[in-house]
């Protein structure tokens, strides 16, 4: 399946998610009205109209769910003092119940409070099991219809060793996929709802601590409108600092991007020219700097450009300078500017070399037809590169393109190692060559401000998600899939 | 077979991703292994874990196994507050983090009555004072001292001369001589700072900077006052700015560590203001004979750093200053409750005089009882101990004079002394850089005398609310 049909298969055909909508509820009246007794009865009881149909089975499996939900529900387990079901429901409201901390000098132990973290985790986790619990009905509820159908059709419904030869059969994408859709609901969905509900509440290190230890309040859109008005620690830094740290934040992307793809590319042509002795040497000297770990290489490049390294060791011994020069800004009074052009050059050290292994395999697959006939058009060397040979690779490695400019959005070693987010500014987390994730990982790690950090993430998604999506909208990569084909 | 090696791919890659999520869910299960753990500095864990075996050999029935592990000290606390249930039984800090570990209940109280008795007929009032803590309107003793830890300088011997070495001047002068800076810190963070914020007049060894003087111990309790904007200060402020901009004067460690500016080799500087735990690296630096230790130098006010001030005179002295911390022994709150009577033992033994005693012998590490001069001086008469050595814990228990322990209250007020960034503001002033102010977001230039008192009413307010001030008072008071 094409990319274009995996991003947007209904585009333009099918029915609409309002049609498909509708026509679900349309279903559960039709349902209801032409069904067995066994599947009017499994609106209330899951599974009751496959013991109707004789599937015990299939009628146990939903039955044993519903039960399982259900018990969640009442009973309410819990883990760390803090319950599952209908009271997980009711402490979404984050109103806690114990500070705990009563110190017993006998057993040594205190007494455990209310963990507010975990209370809009498992409030989460009990309305996803709300939602499981209505799919499974709604299940349980079409399996019997089904079978309601096929005994009016004269067939006899399916046994469940039928249903699992179907299921190996003309329904294995649904076999092979449900496990990928149960961890990805776990683990992407459910941190991602988790961290947006975090951006809404109290939850740092500061204020928890006056509340008590793991106490917070939701704070409705205190915290973004924080970020308009710049009042309190958490309104200053992002108020202040999120806006020029957005705007380096892209600009490091498009050179980090643009310098090591077109560096990769030159290299790659000069490579694969014709005439070139040694080519698999050359190949070979770029491929091993990619298998040095790419944090080795940096801070090679930070001793080698630091205070008493081989650099500014050289530049004082031959008189030019007085002083050692701040390449990478690892003091607040070096140079911003300096530090930032350093980070993308260095950056072109590390991140070439996969442009030009990428490139050269697209090289030896262009077709040498279109050049013999560019040729007897008379079309030079040059032509023939900005006609040929570049848009072809542009086409091919437009996703590639856009991948990397998000991978170097969130590039954390480069910036991280080299200069450590510097120069810093006096009272800000963000230094000069702070990226939106080495500013988010100080925000979050060293500050515990977690709230302030959902902040960021929010906005950086919204920014990033955005251009992302029109840029591979508008390219031709996604508009002329198959031209090159 | 394809849909069966698929359906078995699927199945390994479900088991892989849902193994992370069995077992230790949320808080660890209190469970007592028959071991207790500890964690020491690192340049000490050998020494301890020797301790311990032999504690356990002489008490047959102590009824457990003891691990000793050397970890950065530094960074204990933040390990401990971020997942308590990952560190050791038996923990080291520095004392100023008493109050957040309390507060956040990742440490337990003191309540052995001979531990509590041992504590305080051992320590100096100074210590007695830092090392309690309130937990619900309840004072406990929380950490149990046995290093005592201040700054002092190293100096390059053959370089600087012992006369030079007792000021900022003289050290200026030689640096001079050899083409390179005068002296150095070891970072900027807040306890390095206290280098020149905590200076004190040489005459009276005073000072008016005041933090948390007379406050409640109690959460919530009063906060007391704090000054740090006094005329001596912003003189000390201004002098330093002055020092720096020498070319033969104050500079910042570099990228590669004050040890490569310390280097006998690269000649940056010729002093550095550090701790005992500096003296390996020092050592390495300089080679021991080139060692030079002393009391942090004195330096003399110009008449261009009082300018406009009332509260001093150009060639009044002062002294730098220093936090005199202290390193404790904590309970973490995570610990097995069977286990707490032995650990209290252990700790007990740990802190004892003697062990403190062998730990300086061994590891250079000065112990924090009173009156443990002494017992210096006489390990130095029987020559149990280098010159190195002895200088070293000499310069430290002399500038143990001459600085505080580092107040803290409540849960957090002294975290807020660094992540609320006062040590950063310290280092606008001397670097006579931009620093901004919550509010009305005003950006100061640090060069005017204004400027000064306004980086320095700063601190001030960082130290007393945790918070930088929304406004300036309009007429800043110069401090009592």
């Amino acid at each position: 399946m094409s990319t274009k049909a995996l991003i947007a298969p209904s585009i333009n055909s099918g029915p609409s998610f309002g049609e498909r909508l509708g026509k679900r509820f349309s279903n559960f009246g039709k349902r209801f009205a032409d069904g067995s007794p066994g599947t009017k009865l499994s609106h209330l009881i899951f599974g009751a109209g496959n013991f109707y149909h004789k599937q015990y089975i299939k009628g146990f499996l939903f039955l044993l769910i519903q039960a399982a939900i259900l018990a969640i529900m009442i009973f309410c387990p819990s883990i760390n003092n803090t319950p599952y079901g209908w009271k997980a429901l009711k402490n979404l409201t984050l109103k806690y119940t114990s500070m705990g901390g009563e110190f017993d000098p006998v057993t040594g132990q205190f007494t455990t409070g209310s963990d507010c973290k975990l209370m809009v985790l498992f409030g989460f986790v009990t309305i996803a099991l709300i939602i499981v619990y209505f799919f499974v009905w709604n299940l349980s509820i079409n399996s019997s219809y089904k079978a309601d159908m096929d005994r009016k059709v004269g067939k006899k419904p399916a046994t469940f060793k039928e249903d699992m030869a179907e299921l190996l059969d003309s329904r294995f994408h649904i076999l092979m996929l449900t496990p990928t859709c149960i961890a990805a609901a776990i683990f992407t969905i459910l941190p991602t709802v988790f961290m947006i509900a975090l951006a809404f509440t109290s939850y740092n290190s500061y204020d928890m601590n006056v509340l008590g230890t793991n106490l917070f309040e939701w704070n409705g859109f205190r915290n973004f409108v924080a970020v308009f008005t710049g009042e309190g620690s958490l309104g200053f830094e992002v108020h202040n600092r999120f806006l020029p740290v957005l705007g380096w934040t892209f600009v490091w992307a498009i050179f980090a991007t643009l310098t090591c793809y077109f560096g990769g590319i030159i290299l790659a042509l000069l490579i694969n020219k014709k005439g070139l002795n040694g080519k698999k040497i050359f190949r070979t000297l770029f491929i091993l700097t990619i298998a040095v770990p790419q944090f080795i290489s940096l801070l090679a490049v930070r001793n080698i450009l630091g205070e008493y390294g081989p650099v500014n060791s050289m530049l004082m011994n031959a008189g030019w300078i007085q002083s050692p020069i701040g390449f990478l800004g690892l003091h607040p009074t070096d140079s911003e500017k300096l530090a930032k052009v350093m980070v993308i050059i260095i950056n072109m050290w590390v991140g070439i070399p996969y442009t030009m292994l990428m490139t050269s395999g697209i090289l030896m697959n262009i077709p040498a037809d279109l050049y013999e006939a560019a040729r007897v058009d008379g079309a030079s060397t040059v032509k023939m590169f900005f006609k040929i040979t570049l848009p072809y690779v542009i086409f091919v490695t437009t996703p590639y393109l856009i991948s990397s400019f998000i991978g170097n959005i969130n590039s954390f070693n480069s910036i991280f190692l080299l200069t450590g987010g510097g120069p810093t500014y006096t009272g800000y987390q963000a230094g000069g060559t702070d990226l939106l994730v080495t500013w988010l990982f100080k925000v979050t790690i060293d500050q515990g401000m977690y709230n302030t950090g959902a902040v960021i993430g929010i906005f950086t998604f919204i920014i990033t998600a955005t251009i992302t999506l029109v840029t591979y909208r508008r390219s031709k990569a996604y508009n002329e899939e198959d031209t090159f084909q | 077979m394809k849909k069966l090696t698929a359906i078995l791919l699927v199945l390994a890659m479900t088991l892989v991703l849902f193994t992370g999520c069995g077992g230790d869910s949320g808080k660890k299960e209190e469970k007592d292994d028959g071991i207790i753990r500890v964690w020491v500095g690192e340049e000490s864990a050998e020494f301890y874990q020797k301790v311990c075996d032999e504690y356990l050999a002489a008490n047959s029935d102590f009824g457990y196994k003891i691990e000793v592990k050397g970890m950065d000290t530094g960074s204990v606390a933040g390990v401990i507050t971020n997942d308590p249930t990952a560190a050791a039984d038996i923990y080291t800090v520095a004392h100023d983090n008493i109050g957040k570990l309390a507060s956040t209940q990742c440490a337990k109280p003191i309540t052995d009555e001979a531990l509590i008795a041992q504590v305080t007929a051992d320590n100096p009032e100074a210590f007695k004072n830092v090392i309690y803590s309130s937990l619900n309107d309840k004072e406990y003793l929380y950490g149990v001292p046995y290093i005592s830890q201040a700054l002092f300088l190293y100096y390059n011997k053959a370089l600087v001369t012992e006369e030079q070495a007792k000021s900022f001047e003289g050290l200026r002068e030689a640096a001079r001589a050899a083409g390179c800076k005068a002296i150095t810190v070891t970072g900027d963070d807040g306890f390095n700072m206290s280098f020149a914020i905590l200076a004190r007049k040489v005459d009276d060894k005073s000072t008016t900077v005041k933090i948390y003087e007379g406050a409640d111990k109690v959460l919530g309790g009063a906060k007391g006052t704090s000054n740090c904007q006094g005329d001596d200060t912003v003189a000390i402020y201004r002098w330093l700015q002055a020092f720096a901009a020498d070319p033969n004067g104050f500079k910042w460690a570099s990228s590669d560590g004050w040890d490569a500016d310390l280097d006998k080799d690269n000649k940056g500087v010729l002093a550095v203001i550090g701790g005992s735990w500096h003296f390996k690296t020092a050592s390495a630096a300089l080679g021991e004979s080139n060692l030079g230790i002393t009391l942090i130098p004195t330096f003399t006010l110009t008449p261009a750093s009082v300018e406009g001030l009332t509260g001093v005179a150009a060639g009044d002295t002062f002294r730098g200053g220093t936090f005199a911390d202290c390193k404790c022994f904590m309970i973490n709150a995570n610990s097995a409750s069977s286990k707490y009577a032995k650990e209290q033992e252990l700790i007990k033994h740990l802190s004892s005089k003697e062990i403190q005693d062998r730990s300086f012998l061994e590891c250079s590490n000065v112990p924090a009882y009173s009156g443990s001069v002494s017992y210096i001086e006489q390990c130095f008469a029987e020559g149990k101990i280098t010159e190195s050595q002895h200088k070293m814990a000499a310069a430290q228990l002399g500038m143990a004079e001459w600085g505080i322990p580092q107040p803290f209250i409540t849960s957090t007020l002294n975290t807020y002394y660094y992540s609320k960034q006062a040590p950063s503001v310290l280092r606008a002033i001397v670097d006579k850089t931009a620093y901004p102010t919550t509010g009305t977001q005003i950006i100061e230039e640090t060069e005017t005398l204004e400027g000064v008192r306004k980086a320095l009413y700063l601190v001030e307010y960082i130290w007393m609310h945790g918070l930088t001030p929304t406004e300036f008072p309009a007429t800043l008071p110069a401090g009592a």
